[in-house]
């Protein structure tokens, strides 16, 4: 909240410098966002008297003229501007000057002709009508005549003021106005706080004969109260009123409507004000919206109602916004000479809603739904019937009228300083402690260790004595709380399996030369079609998010594939040659849609890549890598992801289930991300992955027996999965089948169409005894008939 | 005799130290050791001497022949050792060419800031916990001291996927589910991604990363919580490093702090990093809340506790002065290979 420092100081002696002030306050728990200096808007801009206008000789729009700023000789200063004249007394920005919009002004030639500076308008000073009479026309300001010449124009203007905006935090809406803040201020400087006490006089008369309220929804509203005053004489406000309004950024209109803001901004509690003209049978009535019913605000929009909505009513129509904003139709305008004024409470979730589902949001519904104090109502009310009063806006008539169904009282809350101190860890002596709550207005008496506090009902923050601890600490001071090592039980941190084995993941392909990216969890809804999965495939299945970041962030993924290949594309545009990626993330799959309970969030791993030295099998190497990470068995198969190239894919299995696909991506995918060149992916599920155990690990004696390397060359076709030869020698060998190396594939000239040749080393070893030539023999027979079975045939 | 066999030595050894190849070292042994060789014809002669002066000549000629071979011996052994430096000589690489390893990989910037963060509070004792990050609004706000319309969920804009159902705002989620999980004594911490409704731009992002902690003990107090944290500044940002409270609201913690460090671009005396004030603010903190505690089914009264929420991607920021959040998840492996 933006506050004038000048205000401030109306109730609390400030007798220290604005940056001091600042920093207490914000050890005190009221951060400040900025402090503007009005002073260090406008520099070396002067009211000078127009002593001669010459015309320019070298243009027809243009005007010498010859300045009187208080010094011995004439400055001459060019302008354009035509509602000037001779013995005018008009700002004059001089060379090296700053203006209120930023503009630097220096001296210059204009068309040939010397100016040292330049006249302003209202508008390049920002000024406004209400700011400086004339501040709106079109063309130089003219000041009033008794201003004396050479006076800085920051005199003029009154601007010798600093704005402090502090940041309420939501726990304090008693200090969401000045008077909230100035107490804060004399608890922090140790100095007494002045709030206004309203007196007035009344003019007699008798508010029922004026209006009769009727409150239908005490829950909503516990509180209403109404005042009326007559003959009222509408005029501008006095200066220091304009000022005080536009230093917390509302806009001053007439003495009425600004003391309602006035009194707003002063004491916290909004305030509205009828033209008792437009009340259709004298009446106010609280009450719930009928549904569809219609109400043009203050700000001319209209909107439609709904029951859940709490209006103000006269016998007919709403005239009113409970909370939020009047009704254009019973506005205060020029011509009213008798209003209603409304202070009144109401409860901070109605309004909320009632603001968020109009859109509309005000200085006033802000105030209620952080929440207002009940008990400040009438003075609030007090106060602006003695504004009326102090600025013979009107006369007020006698009486009040106060619908409640009771106010609360203050609570007592008792605790012990012991329980205080304990949770602070710091030991705040008692007689410091009970000092404190009494300057925070929390009276409070101590009887042994035994505190008892009085809360009234502004304090609602304040529940127990945590809250209480806080207060103390915050005026004693945060900077005594030492830091110290914990007590209690010696502990061992441990980090949960998944992350251990995620850890282990990345640590592998980081080795191999992968970096790990970081996407959004969120897709554009359209992404998975990208994929071209079918009709029926559960990735389809996603959740959206009711509130989205638009279109392109609102669908919570159910693959990493769609966001690597996003990834890969960014970094193929630029042109970055080699790249090897993965991503680990959660894939989220409800359970159910429309959502009955939290989705399934599944651990996921991608890997992308593309560039010279990428191919299937680098992918394949990359997937092998991640899955030794878990100590299982696995084997792969062809696949058929849509997204991927037919006849370049696969799917690891684990125990029958699919842990893994991979393979290099489909031309018209790649080409759907602008994507030209070949790339690689691969998806694993790692949810299902650690739900295998690893297989324990028990030691194998060393061979004692040498081992034989027996090669075999072979033509076969090309089609014959080389993996299908690998397992024909393998059973055919048995147990003494040590390893099949695969050497060479060939294919090409000397070699028949369609075949290819096929070289594998494989060793034969015993754990039993050395093998005897025969056992050898035995063994290369079987091996290559059953090779031969599959149509592989020595060459 | 004596006299041809001197003559033989000195010969040989001259001829054996000038020889320029293996095959010329052969050649000379053949021409003095050989059986047909000069040595060998000397000793042939040796019948015709006389029974005083044999023993004489032979011990003679042994040592002739004895020296002839070392002579061989060590040559050979010079010329091999020279043409294996010849080899090596001429197997000379250029050094400077590229290496043929793997091009090392490594782990995003968010996840090289978020495992010193992990390392420091688990060897604090602090058990690394997860939480889902599609939380109901009971783990997300109310149990964390936030009724529905309470002016505090102004304070951040939540993403909805039904009216119950939210994508995570803040780890604070993990307190909840941590409490109703164990009982005190705990200590842990929850890192994870978090969501908010932020438009996207140069410091603005709607996913992002924060680490929960949590510590609930009998007599924890404030104190504890700073020294915590100053242990933790002091790892991260060195051992100068200086803590700093000032109040501040959470609904889920009473009394509640931002935590400033000195600002360690300048030490404290105040520069750009840190505007001139000589502290930066990095963490959220508090005592926790006795309503959560209640809720959890932690009496307040004899139990107490502290928890703190550290913006993970800030620190990234910071620590390697990242200009633009959006770099962070742009992936562009020129900025990945900096790290």
């Amino acid at each position: 909240m933006k506050i004038s420092l000048n205000q401030l100081k109306t109730y609390v002696d400030i007798d220290v410098p604005v940056e001091e002030l600042c920093d207490k306050m914000v050890m005190a728990g009221f951060e400040v966002e900025s402090i503007d200096n009005l002073a260090d808007t406008m520099k070396n801009v002067v009211a000078a008297k127009i002593l001669k206008i010459t015309p320019h000789e070298n243009s027809d729009h243009l005007q010498i003229c010859q300045m009187d700023i208080g010094e011995s000789e004439p400055l001459q200063i060019v302008t354009g501007a035509d509602n000037i004249f001779e013995g005018a007394i008009v700002p004059a920005a001089l060379h090296n000057s700053l203006l209120p919009n930023g503009m630097e002004i220096k001296k210059g030639k204009l068309r040939g002709v010397e100016s040292n500076g330049m006249l302003c308008s209202g508008e390049e000073l920002c000024l406004k009508d209400y700011d400086y009479p004339g501040a709106e026309v079109y063309g130089i300001l003219i000041l009033k005549d008794d201003v004396a010449v050479g006076t800085d124009m920051r005199d003029v203007l009154g601007l010798d003021d600093y704005i402090i905006d502090f940041k309420i935090t939501a726990n304090r809406p008693d200090c969401n106005c000045v008077l909230g803040v100035a107490k804060e201020i004399g608890v922090v400087l140790k100095k007494e706080f002045h709030p206004p006490v309203p007196t007035y006089k009344t003019c007699g008369g008798d508010i029922n004969d004026y209006v009769s309220v009727e409150v239908r929804n005490f829950d909503i509203c516990p509180r209403y109260i109404s005042r009326a005053v007559k003959n009222l004489r509408i005029k501008e406000s006095p200066d220091w009123m304009k000022k005080a309004l536009k230093a917390s950024g509302m806009r001053p209109i007439n003495n009425i409507v600004d003391i309602t803001n006035f009194v707003m901004l002063e004491t916290g509690q909004p305030m509205h004000a009828f033209d008792r003209r437009d009340l259709k049978d004298s009446k106010i009535i609280v009450r719930n919206a009928a549904d569809g019913e219609k109400l043009t605000t203050l700000d001319e929009k209209e909107h439609t109602l709904s029951s859940s909505m709490l209006v103000i009513a006269d016998a007919d129509n709403p005239t009113g916004l409970a909370g939020i904003m009047g009704g254009l139709n019973s506005e205060i305008k020029e011509d009213t000479t008798e209003l209603v004024f409304e202070c009144a409470k109401f409860r901070r979730d109605s309004i909320r809603k009632t603001a968020r589902a109009l859109g509309v949001r005000t200085e006033s519904s802000g105030r209620y739904e952080r929440g207002i104090d009940i008990n400040n109502t009438a003075f609030a009310m007090e106060r602006a019937l003695q504004l009326i009063d102090e600025l013979d806006a009107g006369d007020i008539i006698d009486g009040v009228i106060d619908l409640n169904q009771g106010l609360p009282e203050d609570r007592i809350i008792t605790t012990t300083v012991s329980d205080i101190t304990a949770l602070l860890g710091v030991d705040v002596p008692s007689d410091t402690v009970v000092e404190i709550l009494n300057r925070l207005c929390l009276p409070t008496t101590l009887d042994g260790d035994k505190l008892t506090v009085t809360v009234p009902s502004i304090r609602d923050d304040i529940e127990g004595r945590a809250d209480l601890a806080e207060e103390v600490m915050r005026i004693y001071g945060y900077d005594h709380i030492v830091g110290t090592t914990m007590r209690g039980a010696v502990t061992r941190g441990r980090k949960l399996d998944s992350r251990i084995k995620d850890d282990l993941i990345k640590a592998t392909l980081s080795s191999a030369g992968c970096r790990e990216i970081t996407t959004y969890s969120f897709i554009a809804s359209k992404a998975i079609d990208t994929l071209s999965l079918s009709e029926n495939d559960e990735r389809r299945t996603a959740i959206k998010l009711l509130n989205p970041l638009g279109d392109e962030y609102s669908t919570l993924r159910t693959q990493l594939a769609t966001s690597m290949l996003t990834v890969l594309a960014t970094n193929a545009n630029r042109k970055n040659s080699e790249v090897r990626l993965f991503e680990i993330s959660k894939r989220f799959v409800p359970k159910a849609l429309p959502l009955t309970e939290q989705p399934l969030e599944l651990g996921t791993l991608a890997i992308g890549a593309y560039g010279s030295e990428e191919d299937f099998f680098t992918m394949k190497g990359l997937v092998e890598q991640v899955l030794d990470t878990a100590g299982i068995n696995y084997t792969f198969e062809r696949s058929g992801e849509p997204y991927l190239h037919p006849g370049r894919q696969a799917s690891a299995l684990v125990e029958g289930q699919e842990i893994a696909t991979f393979g290099e991506v489909h031309p018209t995918t790649a080409a759907t991300y602008g994507i030209d060149c070949r790339c690689y992916l691969a998806e694993i599920k790692l949810d299902l992955l650690y739900s295998f155990d690893k297989e324990p690990i028990i030691y194998q004696p060393l061979p004692k027996f040498p081992a034989v390397l027996r090669d075999f060359a072979l033509l076969c076709d090309i089609s014959l999965p080389i993996g299908d030869m690998e397992k024909a020698i393998k059973s055919a060998a048995g147990k003494i089948c040590e390893k099949v190396k695969l050497f060479d594939v060939y294919i090409g000239s000397q070699i028949p169409e369609g075949k290819k040749s096929v070289a594998f080393s494989v060793s034969l070893r015993s754990l039993e005894g050395t093998l005897s030539d025969e056992q050898i023999e035995a063994a290369t027979k079987k091996i290559i008939k059953s090779l031969d079975s599959i149509g592989a045939q020595l060459r | 005799m004596k006299q041809q066999l001197e003559q033989i030595r000195a010969t040989a050894q001259l001829a054996i130290e000038n020889a320029k190849s293996v095959q010329e070292i052969e050649e000379l042994r053949v021409k003095y050791l050989g059986k047909k060789g000069e040595l060998t014809a000397i000793l042939k002669q040796m019948g015709g001497l006389s029974a005083e002066e044999r023993p004489v000549i032979g011990q003679l000629a042994n040592e002739v022949r004895g020296s002839i071979e070392a002579a061989i011996a060590e040559q050979g052994e010079k010329m091999k050792k020279a043409a294996l430096n010849e080899k090596l000589q001429k197997e000379t690489l250029d050094i400077t060419m590229p290496s043929k390893t793997t091009k090392q990989g490594g782990l995003h910037p968010i996840n090289i800031v978020l495992n010193d963060l992990i390392d420091i509070f688990q060897s604090m004792g602090f058990d690394v916990v997860d939480g889902p990050e599609v939380e109901t609004d009971y783990y997300n706000f109310e149990a964390l001291n936030v009724p529905a319309d309470h002016p505090a969920r102004d304070m951040q804009d939540t993403f909805f996927l039904n009216e119950n159902t939210i994508l995570r705002s803040q780890t604070s989620a993990a307190q909840i589910r941590t409490m109703e999980q164990r009982k005190p004594p705990i200590k842990m911490v929850c890192p994870g991604r978090v969501f908010r409704a932020d438009e996207v731009d140069a410091t603005h992002s709607p996913v992002f990363h924060q680490m929960e902690g949590l510590v609930v003990d009998k007599g924890i107090t404030m104190c504890d919580l700073k020294g915590v944290l100053e242990q933790f500044a002091k790892e991260i940002y060195g051992e100068d490093t200086k803590v700093k409270f000032r109040p501040s609201f959470f609904p889920f913690t009473e009394p509640s702090v931002e935590v400033d460090v000195s600002c360690s671009e300048c030490g404290g005396k105040g520069c750009r990093v840190c505007k001139g004030s000589g502290w930066i603010e990095i963490l959220g903190a508090g005592m926790v809340h006795p309503n959560v505690l209640r809720r959890c089914g932690i009496d307040p009264e004899v139990y107490s506790g502290f928890a703190f929420g550290i913006g993970i991607d800030r620190l990234a920021i910071t620590r390697y002065k990242i200009s633009d959040i959006r770099l962070l998840f742009e992936n562009d492996v020129r900025f990945l290979e900096q790290f």
